[in-house]
């Protein structure tokens, strides 16, 4: 398994794809924290624990992850793949596990570069900034959501093979779909895998408070169980499919 | 015990069998032609052979273990699958990384296999950018990447020019002097007859010939001589009395059923003068044709 979960991180790094989209994350974060706190005037610990959260690593990861595996088939790479490595179950946990490692890593050094820049600017203006076990909080609840979301995001991708159906999926449904949902039924909304369980890690709000989400361990399950039910989805699809 | 083993293996997708109670050995030391027309059902094989595809009966196995079974799969058997695909953003050196940290090969062994294939000065060039030539000897690359005992090769000579086939031949041939069993797949017997032992022959899913090459190119009308003589008509008499059956092509006589050898003899007996003895081998195409052809059932 390490090899295996060795293997998958070298592939990741090896590639334009994923440069692009860390180098997305970390530039869309920054240029909304600057904005925010060069603009804003007022604030209080609880928006500023909204900016320190505004890292866009788990939407970047989650599309990583469902290109990654869902590309496998799209570059016919999977034949080569599963030739390496014949267990196949034991490939789509590798997978897993390693769009998570680099969920946690990528969140790691966006969420760090937005305390340190936010830190700087709020302090510099003479506004409100966090102690350092704030900071921590917010730290450990990104990477837990980041790294949920590229576990999330593989699994999408063995079950939808074609990459573009994937990606174009992910995206209608954690934008128009749950989005819609939150306006509809926000109670059921909260259960739901890309923003409604992962906020309740998260704990704090992006409808100013109207939604009352779970609680972190509650939400921690319901995340849990969304990644094993799409997991051994997934892992059935992937052990069945000739690869012709 | 071969080293490759496939017992009555079967492969249906819908309604087309692709692969009817198909059974061959692959010896070790040898090179041995898969042969056989497109759609005959050849890859079919090498990816049951390789856990790519689950057989609907039967098995295929390296002494008697599936490929998934094989506690080191790739430093047991190396292939080369016919749509071998590679990452286009991510340079051959990079790829042969990865598989040597799944296969968990020593990693000297990405720049020997890469001076192997002389693909060393383009190894950090992005995979997209390659030729065809150039993919297939990154594909050979991977394969020798564990060292494997076994080699398959499914159309190796697909998109390599003509150095490049000569290439191959010689590859094929001292994997085999070292002692590995190498399954060569092609749907072209000529490009592979000059490196092979031993052929199997499919067609239509189904077993259609299995030997050395001669036997398989003798096929099952036996050994045929091409005879010319002094006098055709008294050789003709003569070897009809001795319970031949000839036929006439011009100044030639064809005597099916007969060796060079023997047609001498006759000849000598009646005393005739003999200006030509050839045997009468069928040609590659001829050969491949035949046993390829349609078959009602």
């Amino acid at each position: 398994m390490k090899a295996l979960l060795q293997a998958e991180l070298l592939k990741l790094r090896t590639t334009r794809t994923f440069i692009a989209l860390v180098g997305s994350a970390v530039g869309l974060s920054l240029v909304l924290l600057v904005l925010n706190t060069l603009l804003t005037d007022e604030f209080d610990e609880e928006s500023v624990r909204f900016t320190f959260a505004g890292d866009f690593t788990g939407l970047f990861i989650l599309l990583l992850g469902a290109m990654g595996m869902a590309g496998e088939w799209r570059h016919r790479t999977i034949t080569s793949t599963v030739l390496a490595a014949p267990d196949r179950l034991k490939l789509l946990v590798a997978k897993t596990l390693s769009y998570a490692v680099a969920g946690i890593v990528v969140s790691f050094v966006v969420t760090a570069m937005l305390m340190l820049v936010g830190t700087i600017i709020l302090s510099s203006r003479g506004l409100t900034t966090l102690p350092f076990s704030d900071l921590l909080d917010i730290m450990w609840r990104n990477l837990v959501v980041s790294a949920y979301l590229g576990a999330f995001g593989v699994c999408v991708g063995a079950i939808v093979r074609n990459q573009v159906v994937a990606i174009v999926g992910l995206l209608l449904y954690s934008f128009a779909v749950e989005f819609t949902l939150f306006g509809l039924a926000p109670d059921v909304a909260k259960y739901t895998p890309i923003n409604g369980a992962p906020s309740g890690i998260v704990d704090v709000s992006f409808d100013e408070g109207e939604t009352d989400f779970l609680d972190p361990g509650v939400a921690a399950l319901v995340m849990f169980g969304w990644v094993t039910v799409l997991f051994a989805a997934g892992a059935l699809l992937l052990r069945r499919r000739d690869l012709t | 015990m071969p080293t490759v083993e496939v017992r009555d293996l079967s492969k249906r997708f819908g309604r087309v069998e692709a692969v009817k109670n198909l059974s061959f050995d692959v010896e070790a030391g040898r090179v041995t032609g898969f042969l056989g027309p497109n759609g005959a059902g050849k890859s079919t094989t090498l990816r049951a052979l390789l856990g790519l595809i689950h057989p609907t009966a039967g098995t295929a196995t390296f002494s008697g273990k599936r490929y998934e079974e094989l506690e080191h799969p790739s430093a047991t058997v190396g292939a080369v699958l016919e749509d071998a695909a590679f990452h286009p953003g991510r340079s051959a050196r990079n790829h042969l990384r990865v598989l040597v940290a799944t296969g968990q090969h020593p990693a000297a062994r990405v720049e020997q296999v890469l001076l192997a294939v002389g693909l060393t000065e383009a190894a950090d060039r992005r995979v997209k950018g390659y030729s065809m030539g150039m993919k297939q000897r990154l594909g050979i690359a991977a394969a020798l990447l564990g060292d494997p005992e076994v080699l398959l090769l499914d159309e190796p000579t697909n998109g390599l020019d003509p150095p490049g086939i000569a290439w191959m031949r010689g590859m094929v041939r001292e994997q085999a002097a070292q002692g590995r069993a190498v399954l060569i797949s092609s749907h072209l017997l000529a490009e592979v007859a000059q490196s092979v032992d031993d052929v199997i022959v499919i067609a239509n899913g189904e077993l259609r010939a299995i030997g050395t090459l001669e036997t398989v190119l003798g096929g099952e009308d036996g050994p045929a001589t091409e005879v010319t003589a002094e006098d055709p008509d008294a050789l003709a008499t003569a070897l009809k009395a001795a319970g031949a059956t000839v036929t006439r092509e011009g100044d030639k006589l064809v005597v099916p059923g007969l060796t060079p050898g023997q047609v001498g003899q006759i000849a000598a007996k009646a005393q005739l003068t003999v200006l030509g003895l050839a045997p009468r081998a069928r040609s590659l195409e001829q050969a491949f044709m035949a046993l390829t052809a349609d078959r009602k059932p």
